[in-house]
């Protein structure tokens, strides 16, 4: 089977996640992880990027068209620009490879930030203008040199309702203790949040997480592998809860929902000490469109109103604390800086990740298999 | 030197259906004991199927084959102990030529000596003993069939069924192991029956050939008897060539050999009748002339090229002879 | 040829990835994992595949016609939809499962998936239908008389079988070995999923160091590594026997 094809089943089976609003993109990039090599036609991707328009090279599906509203609309109001897209993902290898042909076809990825840290350095990436970006309207910590976050996700985790009844777990702690609360359980495979899950367990302070101590966070993630599976996408993930091959499963705080729709409440969001991951934009170096047009546009998504259509669109937390506020009641319990949240939860350090990622990568991969 | 002292065969009112196709329609024959044995016919006579219903490859509908007098009806082909030279030899294309002609005492078992024995004295009956590593791809056609021979004679096997085991030879090489076919035969004295539908092997190797048309027997005979006295047009005409006369008291066969020919009036006996040539075709021994007659239509001549210096030519009146005995009244004649 | 170049420049010039092969625990373990799966994957494939091939070849016209329609049928459909079906009856709590527990056979449910077992069954089912491709050829152009030669020079079919007919197809049977083989190292969407994560195999890394951990020179390392051993298996074989008879050339 080629990579397209499964790219394609992986879209279309994403279209139809969004819709129930299931899905977020981070599904796409754990399954593109798994998709291998890249044919240079994928990489160079169908959209033409010209002076009149922005091409978003992100995982297409519902988040396409969300983008085009949430975005879109008043980024062409403003500037009379256009907005398009090139679905093919934009994976770490995939924005390197482009940088380095010398044919660049897209002006903003939707990323995460701390592939930022790790392809800015190297020269693959514009910097982020802060006299048109704002600095104030993300997290503090999270409008670096070559990328801004532009909305949040997490690593929270579900638990089967009967299985633990009247006791039921409520931290990191509790997933980890396989004696306490029996039963298998489902962590993500590429590292991200596992790490910070594993320590946060093991009994490290939040504030205290990075550097990560990787022999530590590796052995308590050990310490359960025989009761452990491990997903490396979102839908795999909420197979496994949905037809209980796990009690416990890490997830997505949105995708977490879609669980407890699906299993009609017998698997339970737990956002307590959910780790905040931060999705960013970034700019490949030499993009078509220019720097000025492109930097208008993450200027326009970091608008109150673009984060909070994001938000009601893909389930995506708003990373700008202006919008904190106006989170709507019903998406509250899954939004990770909602104020019922904000308390509870612990960030991510893009530039430990940016720096570190990939042999951390390396070394859970090695550590689960 | 006879290396079995079974090999006689009879087959009784066989019969084979394919669906309501009636391939082989009751046919009967005693087979003797180190008989030459031919089956010859046209394609779709029934002679393959025949044949390989005497192998045990195919089912019979009805009627009994018996093997010295037991019936090996229902006895699966690798029991029967037959030998068989297969329609385009069938080797095994992976063993060389000793494993090939070894196979059948390998498969018995039989102890490593032994076989190695035996196996030299088949390549040496066939003439192969520089050949024995080869493998097969590695020979020729003429090669190749002597290995298919010596293999299935290798367990003196009672019976030796051949399909057309020359049909893949040219002219005369086919000549040449015609002549090698027939010693070998008279050297181990196995039953051979032959399935071909070239008359021409049919009547220089067999001691008796079935004519076989549309499934059935059509006559039974040594190539002699055969070829003088036919029974019927089929018979007449599918074994050699035959004019035939029709006459008040039924159809003749009369061999163009046998006609002899004069111009008009110069005969050394009484003509028989006289006609014009339509055409002369010179053969090298012999010259066939077509001869039209008024009293039986067109009549084929066949002239030794020896007994006439002077040449007939198209257009020339002749007288036509022949000898009373050349005549054959056929038994049956076409409806 | 990139590949090599790219294996001893990146992240620096030297051997210093195929170094990693000796130095890091992991990678010949993975490399072993990735080796064993796909050498016994071949083996049940194409095992499998031949007797699914010896039937169609014996089958009557008609059913035969049926079966191939099958055969191809199911190389239309997607990998994932058939990964996923592999968890709904053999998951934990899959048809399979269920109904052993519901006859009261078994109290826990048995571990078929998210496992190497998984692994396996998720690959050969995967993998049969191209080990019969390479057998159905070989064995519609086996010339049946010889078959038969067999049988009446007196050899039971068993005998047959064995000393005539497995022979005959040991060039489908190499044919179909060298194709599965060679697609099962190349296959990463089933392991990762039925593997349940714990199973990591070489393509998969390889795709996670290009496109996640960008350690292309790793990558590269491995894939000319795979490379390489693809190589010296083709060479192995050829040694064993003619490969151009293999690959359609002629018999003799």
């Amino acid at each position: 089977m080629s990579d397209k094809q499964f790219m394609r089943e992986t879209l279309v089976e994403g279209a139809h996640a969004f819709k129930a609003g299931k899905m977020d993109r981070r599904t796409f990039l754990t399954l593109c992880g798994a998709t291998g090599f890249v044919s240079a036609t994928v990489l160079a991707g169908d959209a033409e990027a010209a002076a009149d328009h922005v091409v978003m090279w992100n995982w297409g599906g519902q988040s396409e068209e969300c983008h085009g509203s949430a975005i879109g609309e008043a980024f062409t109001a403003a500037t009379g620009k256009g907005l398009k897209f090139d679905t093919s993902g934009p994976l770490e290898g995939k924005i390197k490879e482009m940088v380095n042909s010398g044919n660049v076809t897209a002006d903003v990825a939707d990323a995460d930030l701390f592939n930022a840290v790790s392809l800015g350095p190297t020269g693959h990436l514009e910097a982020i203008d802060y006299s048109i970006v704002s600095k104030d309207k993300t997290l503090p910590g999270y409008a670096l040199e070559h990328g801004v976050s532009i909305i949040l996700y997490g690593y929270a985790f579900v638990y089967d309702t009967e299985a633990y009844g009247d006791n039921p777990p409520t931290s990191w702690a509790d997933f980890f203790d396989t004696e306490k609360f029996a039963g298998q359980r489902s962590l993500y495979k590429w590292a991200n949040g596992s790490l910070e899950a594993a320590l946060l367990a093991d009994g490290v302070a939040a504030d205290a997480l990075y550097p990560l101590d990787m022999d530590r966070a590796l052995n308590k993630i050990k310490s359960i592998k025989d009761n452990s599976l491990y997903w490396g996408s979102g839908s795999e993930a909420h197979s496994m809860a949905v037809n209980g091959e796990a009690s416990m499963v890490m997830i997505w705080q949105n995708r977490g929902r879609n669980i407890e729709n699906d299993t009609d409440g017998r698997y339970k969001l737990v956002n307590n000490q959910a780790i905040a991951m931060p999705g960013a934009y970034i700019v490949p170096k030499g993009n078509p469109a220019g720097r000025d047009a492109v930097m208008k546009f993450i200027a326009t998504a970091q608008e109150v109103d673009a984060q909070l259509k994001l938000l009601d669109c893909l389930g995506m937390t708003p990373s700008n604390p202006a919008a904190f506020g106006s989170i709507p009641e019903d998406q509250q319990p899954y939004a990770i800086t909602s104020a019922m949240n904000i308390d509870k939860i612990v960030y991510n350090d893009p530039e430990w990740w940016g720096k570190n990622g990939g042999d951390a990568v390396n070394a859970f991969l090695e550590a689960i298999s | 030197m006879s290396e079995t002292t079974q090999g006689a065969l009879q087959i009784k009112n066989l019969r084979k259906m394919f669906g309501t196709f009636c391939a082989v329609d009751d046919i009967s024959l005693d087979i003797q004991k180190g008989e030459f044995l031919t089956l010859l016919g046209p394609s779709g006579s029934g002679k393959t199927t025949l044949l390989m219903m005497i192998a045990g490859f195919l089912d019979i509908s009805a009627g009994d084959i018996a093997l010295d007098g037991t019936s090996i009806s229902n006895t699966p082909p690798e029991k029967r102990n037959f030998g068989m030279v297969f329609q385009g030899y069938a080797l095994f294309p992976h063993m060389s030529v000793r494993d090939n002609i070894g196979y059948a005492l390998s498969v018995r078992k039989t102890p490593k000596a032994d076989i190695n024995k035996r196996v030299d004295e088949m390549l040496d009956l066939v003439q192969l003993q520089d050949f024995a590593d080869r493998k097969p791809g590695q020979l020729s056609g003429g090669q190749q069939q002597r290995v298919a021979l010596a293999r299935a004679l290798c367990f003196a096997p009672p019976v030796l069924l051949l399909d057309e085991p020359l049909g893949a030879l040219d002219k005369k090489l086919r000549v040449e192991v015609q002549e090698q076919l027939k010693d070998i035969h008279k050297r181990v004295g196995t039953t051979f029956i032959y399935v071909t539908h070239d008359q021409e092997e049919a009547l220089s190797m067999s001691d008796r050939v079935v004519i076989m048309r549309d499934g059935a027997v059509e006559q039974v005979g040594t190539p002699k008897e055969l070829y003088e006295r036919p029974q019927s047009e089929f018979a007449a005409s599918f074994l050699g060539k035959s004019n035939f006369l029709r006459t008040s008291d039924g159809t003749h066969a009369l061999r163009p050999e046998k006609i002899d020919l004069a111009p008009t009036g110069t005969g050394k006996t009484t003509p028989r009748m006289s006609g014009t040539i339509r055409s002369v075709t010179y053969f090298g021994s012999m010259q066939r002339i077509m001869v039209d007659t008024q009293a039986a239509g067109e009549l084929e001549v066949d002239i030794d090229s020896w007994r006439n210096p002077e040449p007939f030519v198209e257009g020339q009146a002749v007288d036509l002879m022949w000898e009373d005995h050349a005549v054959v009244r056929l038994e049956r004649t076409e409806s | 040829m990139n590949i090599l170049w790219l294996s001893v420049s990146d992240p620096e010039p030297g051997l210093g990835n195929y170094a990693n092969l000796f130095e890091s625990e992991a990678l010949p373990r993975i490399i072993w994992t990735t080796v064993r799966i796909c050498i016994i994957t071949t083996l049940l494939s194409v095992s499998l595949g031949y007797c699914l091939a010896y039937a169609m070849v014996h089958a009557y016209r008609k059913e035969q016609n049926m079966m191939l329609t099958f055969l191809l049928v199911s190389f239309w459909i997607s990998i994932l939809v058939r990964t996923f079906s592999w968890l709904m009856l053999l998951g934990r709590k899959g048809l399979v499962n269920e109904w052993l527990d519901a006859i009261g056979i078994i109290s826990e449910p048995i571990a078929f998936m998210r496992n190497e077992l998984g692994v396996l069954i998720g690959m050969v089912h995967y993998m049969v239908p191209y080990a019969v491709l390479p057998l159905l050829v070989n064995m519609q152009t086996l010339d049946q008389r010889v078959m038969s030669a067999s049988r009446n020079l007196g050899a039971t079919g068993a005998q047959t079988f064995f000393r005539i007919y497995l022979p005959m197809t040991k060039p489908g049977i190499v044919a179909s070995v060298l194709l599965v083989f060679i697609l099962s190292l190349g296959f990463y969407v089933t392991p990762a999923v039925l593997g349940g994560g714990k199973v990591l195999m070489v393509a998969e890394y390889i795709s996670v160091q290009l496109l996640i951990t960008l350690k292309w020179g790793i990558a590269a390392m491995l894939a000319a590594l795979m490379l390489f051993g693809v190589l010296v298996m083709l060479w192995v074989m050829n040694r064993f026997m003619k490969l151009s008879t293999v690959f359609g050339g002629a018999t003799s």
